[in-house]
């Protein structure tokens, strides 16, 4: 596993970000792989580059993000045509509780995060040089913004209004940012950690059952 | 609802009951109102292999001003739940309800924020289904028994075998506010006959 | 690339005119007429499930088509973070439910990439694995032939397609169980072996398809009726298809043979032999050939996966992961043998508490986030898992490819008519348990 911090250290912002990214467990990329993280990182030398099973990972600054796809769009050694997907965590601020699993006692680690972060990862995949690489932004918890990439890719309209809608990342620049999947006048976002699942109770012969969020494994 | 609140009161319509009850089991059309993965099933049900038709129910109407039975088949959204009730509301007396699906009956596995937990939140039902999916023979099973259950319907309430009028009147509502004086009870059914 | 600077989202401008006194009976034929907007949808017969469009008509063509999703939205990704990781697989099983067993597989994928067991999962669950998920292929497209008869008119290709359709479901139930949302796929292997004629069963229905497939072939090919109604219609350029990362028979519509089976392969795929049918009209004539032609292909699979089945075990050896335990039938069922309950009962101490730990618990997967790509009917089917290191999944993230397909109506569907559109929604095969999860 990577370095198991128990106790993170709140200070600098690098260390508060170095143990939510995964650490290269194998940085061993694929020799394509290798070509292109070393053709992009000679291009923007500000990025943080990780792997994780073979995976590419960038990550930028939420204002390079336009320029990163770009360059990955119309680079011709690169060609990421598609933009894959547009995925969202959310590490919520507050104590992250993490267990390993023994057979005999149960440690169980806390980390401290203080301020919460949402983390967006842009899965670019090309078609003609078959790699594929993810740029990552970490946006905060409040008032997340970032620009938005349907100028450079158009499936990222319908990414970027589901990200709005369960996260609550405003893209400026979207031309139509509204709910797609709740309805219009829904409040709050569902992915975010702390909304609840809002399970009722089950109730069955007079036994009742939590709902998922409550229950004790 | 339908044929009853035309009727004249008080007239014995035992046959005419059986006969209606009759006809409307027998070619019940339903609606298509598919959701989820129950639809599917639900297709399978209509087409060759395990045949719809021979309960009188091939035709599956688009408009639900055409149709009787709603089989509500799939897991219903926050989002959908208007539509289901509109949808409802724009079929014509009388129509059933079949919740399909545990999704439709109670909600399902997804026991969270985004689903109602059991369409009867929103439209009554008939005739629950469990099953996810319910296989297609479940599904006719629980078509057949809302056929049963639609042939024993009667338009005017009447006694059971057995049951004193006190409780008749406790059970069909007659029971409570008494009138000042007996010429005030009609001889009308008492409101929504066969509910 | 696309022109990025023209608007994407916008209708298209309209003129300005400049009327001075005197020429006021020009002005209706300058102008264009009212726009009308229509709904369709979301309870409609043919939108191919609860999908609403928000039409802008200029007479009956097309000139904006606004999908609105999420009436089926299911809160599956939220409710994946609140159960252990082998039951996510129930959760993801119902997203796409035409082609269920794809879910499972890219879910059980990305979990075995994060735990690292790729290697160890033995082969012939690899191989169970293609052999399934490739019959499921071939459902999930009989249901887009008889569905989009349907919606089109040809109410027998229904028929028929259902029909086929119970062949492949009976060897699903006499496989697992079910006939749909089964479940069979886990992390680490399969849910439990195949019966013993298993592979009599399927080479009966390999035998008796491709006669099947010939006679819509003969039913639909060449008729006139099917002809006007696809040739031409739901055009996708190849440039507007890598725009709004489109993929599966789409993309390959559009001439781009393209499928993750050869691009990235799974579950030793790369060991068969198997072709990528292409056409280069980028219309729903195209796909419609792609479909009935990949199916095909799906039945050659089968067949060479059939015919090197390889012996051995179905779950991978680590009794940390590989769930559910011995398997034995006993006298109420499917279960864990009596022997081993004698032996975690009575014997170890150990066993017991592994065993209780593992069944309500379930296993840890170590601190990452893989992103898994697999082919599904439809496309590129991606799981961005992340994993925080307990027994529950911290974010699932679905790619599902009928999601990004829904963006493609505005540019699919400009300039046709409302029957076209129906045909050109059918062609691209939306599932709205995928879009909406």
């Amino acid at each position: 596993m990577s370095d198991n911090p128990r106790m993170a250290h709140p200070d600098t912002a690098a260390a508060e970000r170095a143990h939510l990214i995964e650490h290269a467990i194998e940085p061993q990329l694929s020799e394509r792989l290798a070509r292109v993280r070393d053709r992009i990182v000679a291009r923007f030398d500000d990025l943080e580059v990780a792997g994780f099973r073979g995976e590419l990972t960038l990550v930028a600054e939420p204002g390079r993000i336009v320029d990163l796809l770009r360059f990955c769009r119309d680079d011709p050694e690169l060609r990421c045509e598609l933009l894959a997907d547009l995925s969202w965590v959310h590490w919520p601020g507050g104590v992250h509780r993490r267990i390993a699993q023994e057979t005999t006692g149960w440690p169980i680690y806390e980390e401290v995060v203080e301020q919460g972060r949402i983390e967006l990862d842009y899965v670019l995949y090309s078609v003609t040089h078959n790699h594929r690489l993810r740029a990552r932004v970490y946006l905060p918890d409040e008032e997340p913004e970032i620009a938005s990439v349907t100028d450079l890719y158009a499936s990222a309209n319908m990414m970027e209004r589901e990200a709005f809608d369960m996260v609550g990342v405003r893209f400026t620049g979207h031309p139509n940012l509204v709910r797609v999947l709740m309805p219009d006048d829904w409040e709050g976002h569902p992915h975010r950690k702390d909304y609840p699942l809002g399970g009722v109770d089950v109730q069955y012969k007079g036994a009742v059952v939590p709902p998922p969020d409550q229950r004790q494994y | 609802m339908g044929l009853e609140t035309r009727l004249p009161s008080g007239i014995l319509l035992t046959s005419v009951e059986k006969f209606v009850n009759w006809s409307r089991a027998g070619s019940l059309w339903p609606a298509t109102f598919g959701l989820a993965c129950c639809a599917i099933e639900m297709m399978s049900t209509g087409a060759a292999h395990y045949d719809l038709a021979r309960f009188g129910m091939e035709v599956f109407r688009a408009s639900p001003r055409q149709s009787d039975l709603m089989i509500v088949a799939g897991r219903v959204s926050q989002k959908m739940a208007p539509v289901v009730r509109n949808i409802y509301d724009q079929m014509a007396d009388p129509k059933w309800v079949i919740a399909m699906g545990v999704c439709a009956s109670t909600g399902g596995m997804f026991n969270n924020y985004a689903i109602v937990q059991g369409v009867d939140h929103i439209v009554p039902v008939d005739m629950y289904v469990p099953g996810c999916p319910p296989r297609p023979e479940m599904l006719m099973d629980g078509i057949v028994k809302l056929h049963e259950k639609i042939r024993n319907e009667q338009f005017v309430e009447r006694p059971r075998k057995g049951e004193s009028m006190e409780d008749f009147r406790r059970r069909t509502g007659w029971a409570d506010p008494v009138p000042a004086d007996e010429s005030q009870i009609s001889s009308a059914s008492p409101g929504g006959a066969g509910r | 690339m696309s022109d990025t600077t023209r608007p994407r989202n916008e209708l298209e401008p309209r003129h300005e005119y400049t009327v001075v006194s005197g020429e006021w009976q020009d002005l209706p034929e300058a102008v264009p007429d009212d726009l009308m907007i229509i709904n369709m949808g979301p309870q409609h017969p043919s939108t191919h499930g609860v999908l609403r469009m928000v039409l802008t008509l200029d007479g009956e063509t097309v000139v904006d088509n606004q999908p609105v999703i999420g009436y089926l939205h299911t809160g599956i990704e939220k409710n994946a973070e609140y159960r252990p990781w082998v039951h996510g697989v129930t959760f993801v099983t119902r997203m796409d439910y035409l082609s269920p067993l794809f879910n499972e597989l890219g879910y059980c994928l990305a979990v075995e990439r994060l735990l690292g067991i790729v290697d160890d999962v033995p082969e012939r669950a690899q191989a169970i694995r293609v052999i399934m998920t490739e019959l499921n292929r071939i459902s999930s497209h009989l249901v887009w032939l008889a569905t989009t008869g349907m919606e089109l008119g040809a109410i027998s290709a229904m028929i028929y397609g259902f029909r086929e359709r119970e062949a492949i479901l009976d060897i699903f139930e006499f496989v697992t169980g079910l006939r749909m949302n089964h479940a069979y796929i886990r992390p680490g292997g399969l849910q439990a072996d195949v019966p013993e004629d298993f592979a009599d069963r399927v080479r009966v229905v390999l035998a008796d398809m491709p006669k099947r497939i010939g006679e819509y072939e003969d039913l639909l090919g060449e008729n006139p009726i099917w002809l006007e109604r696809n040739v031409g219609v739901g055009v996708l350029s190849v440039e507007e298809c890598l725009d709004l990362a489109v993929t599966g028979p789409v993309l390959r519509s559009a001439g781009v043979a393209h499928d993750l089976r050869k691009a990235a392969p799974y579950c030793g795929i790369e060991q068969y032999d198997f072709a990528i049918p292409t056409a280069d009209t980028c219309d729903a004539y195209g796909r419609y050939l792609i479909r009935l032609a990949e199916m095909r292909e799906s039945l050659g699979i089968v067949e060479q996966a059939l015919d090197s089945l390889p012996t051995g075990p179905v779950m991978i050896a680590d009794k940390k992961i590989a769930w559910p335990a011995q398997l034995g039938l006993g006298p109420d069922g499917l279960g864990n043998t009596k022997a081993y309950v004698d032996k975690i009962m009575g014997q170890s101490m150990e066993a017991l508490i592994h065993h209780f730990k593992l069944v309500t618990e379930g296993f840890v997967v170590p601190r990452g986030q893989v992103y898994t790509a697999i082919e599904s009917p439809r496309g590129e089917l991606g799981y961005h898992v992340t994993s925080d290191g307990t027994n529950k999944p911290y974010r699932v993230r679905v790619r599902d490819p009928s999601f990004i397909h829904i963006g493609t109506l505005p540019r699919l569907t400009r300039g046709l008519l409302i029957s076209d559109v129906i045909a050109a929604v059918a062609s691209i095969d939306p599932v709205m348990g995928g879009v909406d999860r």
